[in-house]
């Protein structure tokens, strides 16, 4: 039994790096060729992990021959468009503005429930509000509405707003991230001042902090643990 | 940290060159010697027909501590229970004998040396192996 925890803990290492080597595209939009070593990685991996006599070198090698494979893949097809059109294949329109390319669905072996289904996840429930939807290459439809569907932009009504900006955290769970404090040109004390300032306590330690975060323009959030949360301008931070 | 992965790349394909070319290796070694050795036993058989004698149990005994040394290695490499019956055929060749069993003493060695031959081929690296 000790066997097997061990040889688990191996490959799921093994199978974390070869993930994280592979990038953080692998977890979201799969190519067809990612999808298809996705699904072979979790194949490989459980072998050595179930079978005590399969050598763990039988799980690690296959692994490690896909991801060169993958790594050669994703270095071809990003220096050559035809070879990524091959192994990736191209967007297809679906909808255009004469209505439904049959002939594409057909292609892409698409039902209309599939379409309305993909249509209705990016927020359009009516086809004629559609102008373009295009499949893209990892299996998602992108839509772009006809402008009277459009939905209204601060743009679109001439209002001078200011930017935003992203908010730092600077403490999560009672600890101060250094790396964030540093970014915000902010001191341990600092920080605390600040907490203690507006918060309820005067008392408070960072202990009590569930949450602080501060953007550029010193617009602050402050929860504290089992409270809730208030939001407070303070001094602008003069670096980020 | 580009140059960082081409490196982890590059010392992934070298990893894999090396387990090929040290799997070939050793199982070509290990039962290429095996094999060896049961035919010295035979040589050793023919000029002594009983199996009661010094020089039979010493040869068998090496076998045997030398097959569970490749065994213990090979393990790493290849699926343990593709190699399991020579160690059984060489249990076996000792339990002989006692008994002085010659025709099953050699029965047993030449299902070694024809599991040796087939596991030279099965395990090597070859075309017929690939497809």
């Amino acid at each position: 039994m000790l066997t097997i925890i061990v040889r688990s803990i191996l490959i799921y290492l093994i199978v974390l790096f070869v993930f994280r080597l592979m990038g953080k595209r692998q977890l979201g939009q799969m190519q067809p060729f990612e999808l298809v070593l996705t699904l072979i990685i979790a194949d490989l991996a459980t072998i050595p992990m179930a079978e005590v006599s399969v050598p763990v070198l039988h799980g690690i090698a296959p692994l490690l021959t896909l991801v060169l494979l993958h790594f050669i893949l994703t270095l071809i097809s990003r220096n050559s468009q035809k070879f990524s059109k091959i192994i990736s294949g191209k967007p297809v329109i679906i909808i255009n503005p004469k209505g439904i390319d049959y002939t594409a669905m057909k292609k892409l072996n698409l039902s209309t429930d599939d379409l309305f289904a993909a249509l209705r996840e990016c927020g359009y429930f009516n086809i004629f509000e559609i102008q373009y939807a295009i499949m893209e290459t990892n299996g998602k439809v992108s839509v772009m509405p006809k402008t009277q569907f459009a939905p209204v932009t601060n743009g679109d009504l001439k209002k001078k707003i200011e930017n935003n900006y992203i908010p730092i955290i600077l403490v999560s769970e009672g600890k101060i991230i250094k790396e964030n404090a540093e970014l915000a040109g902010l001191s341990n004390n600092e920080i605390l001042q600040i907490i203690q300032k507006n918060s309820t306590k005067k008392t408070t330690k960072l202990k009590d902090v569930l949450l602080f975060t501060i953007d550029q323009v010193g617009k602050a959030f402050l929860q504290l643990k089992y409270q809730e949360g208030k939001s407070f301008q303070t001094k602008r931070l003069v670096k980020q | 940290m580009k140059i960082f992965h081409y490196i982890n790349f590059l010392i992934m394909f070298l990893l894999l060159i090396g387990i090929c070319v040290l799997e070939d290796f050793l199982v070509s070694k290990s039962l290429s010697d095996i094999q060896n050795r049961c035919y010295k036993i035979e040589k050793v058989l023919e000029r002594k027909e009983n199996l009661k004698n010094m020089e039979i149990i010493l040869t068998i005994d090496n076998l045997e501590y030398t097959w569970l040394n490749y065994e213990s290695e090979m393990c790493y490499m290849v699926n343990h229970k593709s190699i399991q019956e020579i160690g059984e055929e060489i249990a076996r060749l000792k339990l002989y004998i006692p008994s002085n069993d010659i025709n099953s003493f050699k029965v047993s060695l030449q299902v070694i040396k024809s599991y040796c031959h087939s596991y030279l081929h099965f395990m090597g690296a070859n075309f017929h192996n690939i497809l």
